[in-house]
């Protein structure tokens, strides 16, 4: 089998299942993943690796199928030329310039030397390493690192790219940027991702999809926007006759409690605002602020 | 005035590759041109260079002053090479010195890609750990092989034209380069395995050099201890040796010890491909005693058994 372009299923798991010994990595799990990027979260031990390897043909299922762009990686391994891999641990030579380092990993990827050349140079330079290339990757600090990481996992121009806990080491501001290159790789070059991390806020940033792992089973497999907006609160905040717009609040069907000064109305939908608007107007009270605020994944699976 | 041309600057953005993308033969090769590079140092710092500079010093020394020593001996005719060493001396020579060379350069091809865990980004690229191994090995088979063949045509040419007639002597001892090319490729493969066999168990190059330097030289100091002739008796007749007879520690199990000895076991090989007395050390002629299959058989072993070992680690690398 090979890759058709165009297709809108690009990584599928039919009752896959991983074991080692007795234990069971991953327990016969279905789930799809299209276009676009896509979280696989999940807490150490869920089987995010197993899965990640799976998809890369470096280990075979015990039962079911894991495949990737049509076919399976573990039969044919000529899949993974149009497949990128940013693993979460070290794995940069520290005596190659990177420039040399992403020509070489091009090349093993299946190109030209000519053309791996060239797609050296302007890979890192859509990872923001232009000046810096001709520079020993061991003279680099985290976040450049991190940057070449990614580089090699795009150098070949792959369909689809699984990164590894690909923000893992950087502070806040190097999280930052890395998000953000990850966001540009999905939107802009057009590379469909695979996330894998144990950061709810990272997904949660990045993937418009999330499935979710935990003890080798799937627990969630949806939209992260469908996710949030199912759960969306609102705050409301009055100077005065907190109490008597309450009563009138519940008076109405809506589901309302406090936090702090701030009434709290949980699973808030659209008709719901009219209705709100109208039991401050009848309340008498003083609206200083009225807002949406979206749970975050964190709230939902910290639950 | 001539009107002054404007540039403007586009950013093209991010742009999809669509040249040719050729696969696992590119990716093979690739591999095998990056570990000549890696092992000759090429593209490296100068301090890289030492060793493999070293070891072609090593490998061409023997071979200038053998020709030299061709060159001025007496009497030295088409068919007469009495005293002067050949091809088959140039192998015992360079092969102990290929072999520590080898000890100690080869394992960078291994230890580095595990220490800085390029490896795992091979792998899961269109490479099979059997490519890894297979295209590591080969580079290192590739510098080895040039080397030893470079020294045996220099022999070659200068014992051609040190002869008083070049073309008989070409005409006569033609055979020597299909033997040299087969010993040479026999020394090369067992020197390549060996430490490439070490180095898939450890991260560190000093460990696997260590480790094959020492079990070369424990393995020669031990069997050479208990093969060595306590007592030899050589009867000569007319310049012809009728008797070399030679008592040991270890009596008639001396020459299956021998076997002991992995450095001399690619220059047994060797000096059976040449059709020659193995001489280098006792060990080598107590082996020579053997039934020519015995030695043949272990250097299969030890050449195929490392080289199974390295693949198995491999492939249990990738999972």
């Amino acid at each position: 089998m090979c890759y058709i372009a165009g297709m809108a299923t690009l990584i599928e798991a039919q009752a896959l299942a991983k074991h080692y010994g007795a234990v069971i990595a991953l327990d016969g799990v279905d789930f799809r993943i299209g276009d676009g990027v896509t979280g696989l979260l999940g807490p150490n031990g869920a089987g995010k690796s197993t899965a990640i390897k799976l998809f890369l043909g470096l280990i075979k299922p015990t039962s079911g199928s894991a495949q990737v762009l049509g076919g399976r990686p573990y039969e044919s391994i000529e899949i993974r030329s149009r497949l990128g891999y940013m693993p979460e641990h070290d794995c940069l030579p520290p005596s190659l310039t990177a420039s040399e380092f992403l020509t070489h990993m091009a090349q093993i990827s299946g190109l030209p030397p000519a053309h791996a050349r060239t797609r050296a140079a302007d890979t890192l330079r859509h990872v923001g390493l232009d000046e810096e290339r001709y520079r020993s990757i061991g003279e680099y600090s985290t976040g450049m690192k991190q940057r070449v990481k990614l580089a090699q996992a795009l150098v070949h121009d792959p369909v689809m790219v699984l990164l590894d806990e690909p923000t893992a080491g950087l502070d806040p501001g190097g999280r930052e940027e890395m998000l953000a290159l990850v966001r540009r790789t999905g939107s802009e070059f057009g590379i469909s991702i695979m996330l894998s991390s144990h950061l709810m806020g990272d997904v949660e940033s990045t993937c418009d999809r999330i499935v979710v792992l935990e003890g080798g089973k799937v627990v969630e497999d949806a939209d992260v926007s469908q996710l949030t907006q199912e759960t969306e609160t609102l705050y409301v905040e009055v100077d005065d006759r907190r109490d008597e717009l309450l009563a009138l609040l519940r008076g109405r069907g809506l589901e309302v409690g406090l936090d702090g000064t701030s009434i709290v109305i949980d699973n808030v939908v659209d008709a719901d605002y009219d209705t709100v608007r109208d039991a401050v107007v009848d309340s008498g009270a003083r609206l200083r602020r009225m807002a949406p605020q979206r749970h975050r994944l964190t709230e939902i699976f910290g639950r | 005035m001539a009107a002054q041309s404007r540039g403007e600057l586009y950013d093209i953005g991010y742009r999809h590759y669509e040249g040719p993308r050729e696969g696992r033969n590119r990716a093979r090769y690739a591999l095998w041109t990056n570990g000549v590079r890696t092992a000759l140092g090429i593209g490296r710092g100068a301090r890289a260079k030492i060793l493999p500079i070293l070891l072609f010093a090593s490998i061409s020394i023997p071979a200038a002053v053998f020709v030299m020593i061709a060159s001025f001996a007496e009497g030295f005719g088409a068919g007469d090479f009495a005293g002067v060493p050949r091809h088959a001396d140039y192998y015992d020579v360079v092969s102990i010195l290929i072999l520590l060379f080898s000890a100690i350069i080869a394992p960078e091809l291994l230890c580095a890609d595990r220490r800085s865990q390029v490896l795992q980004l091979y792998l899961v690229r269109p490479l099979t750990s059997a490519d890894y191994v297979a295209g590591r090995w080969l580079s290192f088979f590739t510098i080895v092989l040039a080397l030893v063949y470079s020294g045996q045509v220099v022999l070659f040419a200068g014992f051609t034209l040190s002869a008083e007639e070049p073309l008989e002597y070409v005409r006569e001892n033609w055979l020597d380069v299909p033997r040299f090319l087969a010993a040479g490729a026999a020394i090369a493969a067992f020197t390549t395995t060996i430490p490439l066999a070490v180095s898939g168990f450890t991260n560190r190059r000093a460990y696997a050099a260590g480790f094959v330097i020492g079990l070369f030289i424990i393995s020669a100091a031990v069997v050479g201890a208990l093969t060595t002739c306590t007592d030899r008796e050589v009867i000569v007749d007319n310049g012809e040796v009728i008797v070399d007879r030679c008592e040991t520690l270890t009596g008639r199990w001396a020459k299956w010890i021998a076997l002991g000895d992995f450095s001399s076991i690619p220059g047994v090989v060797s000096d059976m491909i040449f059709d020659e007395e193995p001489d280098s050390s006792d060990a080598a002629r107590q082996v020579a005693e053997l039934n020519d299959a015995i030695p043949v058989a272990w250097y299969l072993v030890l050449t195929a058994g490392p080289a199974g070992l390295l693949l198995w680690r491999y492939r249990r690398e990738a999972g």
